[in-house]
């Protein structure tokens, strides 16, 4: 960069200082070339600490290929091994944003690596590695999945149509998902159809952990402004501070719904937390003292006064015949009021809906064709919360708005 | 296993000596259809001595020699496999099964079983027959197995008992195995034998079809080559009697020239005519065009093991059990809260989770660890290790 400042005429300032760190005591490499795998000499400076030497060992393991997408958060590369080149990867390369100055390293990012590189499972997104390049900039190297994601598939209702099945054995590949995060004792907390990536085999992958944590301690307190609107259960609009995993069943139970009608549970429209709660109490009943006891003492407590009793199992029926009675009674259990008697990830994998009728669906039987490679691009670089499609418009960044002040 | 050298040690020659019998030789009950034993070999050296010269064969027997007697015929037993000539046959066994005459082999024969020599090696008339018999029972087709892989072992399986069956090895063992199939498998290869003669019934006739085809085709070229010569013949006449008739030999020529082409033309219209013809046949799917060798290959299906809803993942603690209450005055007063119990904190996730984070770590040997890390000579990476956290238990399988 220096080098490309200097040969330029028109520019009489002087160059900018390199931004790598100035190394203090300079010590002599270590290994050798050949240790570093086929990079060329000149990709690690002769003079590098420990801690350099073994990141350019990492980055040198692969070789960046074409860009994939790229957004305000994030830039996505396609990319291979350089021991064999068939096996693809992509590279999530985080922009340096204000946090970063701040503190060295984004939150989002920070969670991610976190979580993903602990969690191994073949329905959570893999994390390769992590390395830095010039600028201190963070790469993460993810499994690269072809297939889009499950949005794409829900949206395109001209092309792609699914059946009971084939609902089936994307919910079980997910609540395994969420069963498997739970077991380890971590909240997703992001959980939608855009957040679920399509392998190349059909499999479907959780991917972005940027608003993941892991569960609190009693009185610890967790922040509410989290999950997709869209997604976002009750609890949290009412401002509760500790919650568990149910606020992830709640999601996944949108997703289910939102699978079987090929629309959105909760759209409401606009964004706001007030109409969410009055979609909700519409949707599923009014929450009260008597369906959930205690609700009336959380912080944002705040109903509709015309009062809807909880709607019984006709109403669901009547919009989700598709996946029958037991499908529905699961549905029902997933999008209880009540955290406490809301199913667990446990508890739903343990739902006679998955032993019965009809069998989930082959994964090669399942549609494919949600996007390509791109559509994960666009995923990869998308930050947690942002409702898909509506970037730059009001509302986008609800919850991005966490409040680490009450958080702590 | 190595064949070569268990045929190697297997006691394939032995002379005719039928005082001492091996003890299991009593065990082989050699009836009708019963796979022969160990006479075979006894046998086969005697035989083996007269085969130089096929004109002085000597009927062990009777003793009368193929010199004398042109139309002497040569018999065999396929209980036994000893060759005696037509004549011994009908006269010792006429009246009923007699034993075998040759000394040192006591079984019992019946004439109807006698039957001529196919191959000249009495050795491989009986490994042929041992082939035949089990290739009967053992009839089970590529299309019953899921792989090439399952296939080809089951092949492998056959051929260890037939080569068992031939060489005399474990024999008692391989007799059971070879009974043990055809109970498990009766109807299958009943079915399999039905199948089989139906293909080579419909085998026969595309072979006959096919024939017929060729001689037709053969047929017709000769008969156009005829009539091509006859008109060529009738043309050549037809000018010279015009040239007889004083024309201008020209014009006879231009003529005779004009006639060809438009026969020419006639007879390449007619063949287009005919192939267009074939062509509807083969498109209407009348047509006897047959690929062979390919045929559609379809495993039965096996029935699926009930679904996993946990994909074979079990979240099992081998080092303590959880409970419901644990006497610690902060939990409990943690459970009466209404704020925490209303927003759906689960308290028993938070003991599970200090109880296993307490317990994790317990029972891995770092050292045991790094000594396989370094015999799988596995290069480290620092910013990836793959922390197993609280999944120590975890068992992990195929997830669907």
């Amino acid at each position: 960069m220096a080098e490309h400042v200097a040969k330029s005429p028109a520019l009489d300032v002087p160059p900018e200082p390199p931004a790598k760190r100035i190394k203090l005591s300079p010590q002599p490499k270590k290994q050798d070339a050949d240790d570093s795998g086929p990079a060329s000499p000149s990709a690690t400076p002769l003079v590098a600490d420990l801690a350099e030497q073994l990141d350019a060992q990492e980055r040198n393991k692969y070789v960046k290929g074409k860009k994939l997408g790229s957004g305000q958060y994030a830039d996505v590369f396609s990319a291979y091994l350089v021991t064999d080149p068939t096996q693809l990867v992509a590279i999530k390369k985080i922009k340096v944003g204000a946090e970063v100055k701040e503190m060295g390293i984004s939150y989002d990012s920070l969670r991610e690596i976190r979580f993903l590189q602990e969690l191994d499972h073949p329905n959570i997104i893999k994390l390769y590695s992590v390395f830095s390049t010039k600028n201190q900039n963070l790469n993460l190297v993810l499994e690269q999945l072809p297939q889009g994601d499950l949005l794409k598939l829900i949206q395109d209702t001209q092309n792609i149509s699914y059946t009971p099945a084939d609902v089936k054995a994307w919910m079980l590949m997910l609540m395994r998902a969420v069963h498997f995060c739970h077991a380890n004792f971590i909240l997703h907390r992001d959980i939608k159809p855009n957040n679920l990536l399509i392998a190349a085999n059909g499999e479907i992958k959780l991917a972005d952990f940027g608003l993941a944590r892991s569960f609190a301690d009693p009185y610890q307190p967790m922040t509410y402004n989290t999950i997709t609107i869209w997604y976002r259960p009750p609890e949290l609009f009412f401002q509760a501070q500790f919650y568990g995993g149910a606020v992830d069943v709640w999601s996944c139970g949108a997703v289910f719904a939102e699978l079987i009608s090929r629309d959105v549970l909760f759209r409401a429209w606009p964004e706001s937390e007030m109409n969410m709660v009055k979609l909700i109490c519409e949707k599923v009943g009014t929450p009260t003292e008597e369906n959930w006891p205690g609700v009336s003492k959380l912080k944002g407590y705040v109903t509709p006064t015309e009062i809807q009793p909880v709607r019984p199992k006709d109403y669901w029926l009547a919009n989700f015949r598709t996946i029958g009675e037991i499908g529905v009674d699961l549905l029902m259990k997933m999008l209880t009021l009540d955290p406490k008697v809301r199913l667990s990830a446990e508890g739903v994998l343990k739902h006679e809906y998955w032993t019965s009728a009809p069998r989930p669906s082959k994964l090669e039987a399942l549609p494919r064709k949600g996007g390509g490679i791109e559509v994960m691009g666009e995923d990869l670089k998308r930050r947690g919360g942002e409702v898909p499609g509506k970037e730059n418009e009001r509302g986008d960044k609800v919850a991005r708005k966490i409040d680490f002040g009450a958080a702590k | 296993m190595s064949r070569l050298a268990q045929q190697k040690s297997s006691p394939v020659a032995r002379r005719d000596g039928g005082a001492v019998r091996p003890p299991g030789d009593s065990l082989l009950t050699p009836q009708d259809g019963e796979l022969p034993t160990r006479q075979m070999d006894r046998m086969s050296l005697s035989y083996s001595t007269h085969t130089d010269s096929p004109a002085t064969e000597v009927c062990p027997v009777c003793k009368s020699t193929k010199y004398m007697n042109p139309n002497l015929k040569f018999l065999v037993n396929p209980v036994c496999y000893h060759k005696m000539c037509e004549s011994c046959v009908d006269r010792l066994f006429s009246h009923g099964p007699a034993p075998c005459p040759i000394k040192g082999c006591s079984e019992t024969l019946r004439k109807n079983r006698f039957r001529k020599q196919t191959f000249e090696d009495i050795k491989v008339e009986r490994e042929v027959d041992i082939r035949k018999k089990v290739a009967q029972v053992f009839n089970r087709r590529e299309e019953e197995f899921a792989s090439l892989r399952e296939y080809n072992d089951y092949l492998n399986d056959v051929e260890d008992i037939t080569f068992n069956l031939i060489n005399n090895i474990d024999i008692e063992e391989t007799q059971r195995r070879f009974k043990n199939h055809e109970d498990k498998w009766k109807e299958n290869i009943v079915e399999n034998a039905s199948l089989a003669q139906q293909e080579q019934m419909l085998y026969a006739e595309q072979q006959k079809a096919e024939r017929e085809q060729a001689k037709r085709r053969r047929e017709e070229a000769r008969r156009e080559e005829m009539e091509e010569r006859k008109e060529a013949e009738a043309t050549r006449r037809d000018m010279l009697r015009r040239l007889e008739n004083g024309q201008d030999p020209e014009e006879v020529k231009k003529e005779r020239a004009a006639v060809q082409l438009k026969k020419r033309q006639n007879r390449q219209d007619a063949a287009n005519r005919q192939s267009q013809l074939k062509a509807a046949d083969a498109t209407n799917g009348s047509s006897s065009f047959v690929i062979k060798g390919l045929k559609n290959k379809k495993a039965k299906l096996e029935p699926e093991a009930p679904v996993d809803p946990f994909g074979g993942l079990t979240f099992e603690h081998s080092y303590f059990s959880l409970q419901d209450d644990y006497v610690w005055e902060g939990l409990r007063e943690a459970k009466r809260d209404p704020l925490i119990a209303a927003g759906g904190y689960d308290i028993a996730s938070f003991t599970g989770r200090a109880l296993c984070e307490a317990f994790s770590g317990l029972g891995v040997m770092v050292a045991d660890e790094a000594v396989e890390r370094e015999r799988l000579n596995e290069p480290e990476t620092l910013s990836t290790t793959k922390a197993e956290i609280a999944a120590k238990d975890v068992k992990m399988e195929d997830p669907f």
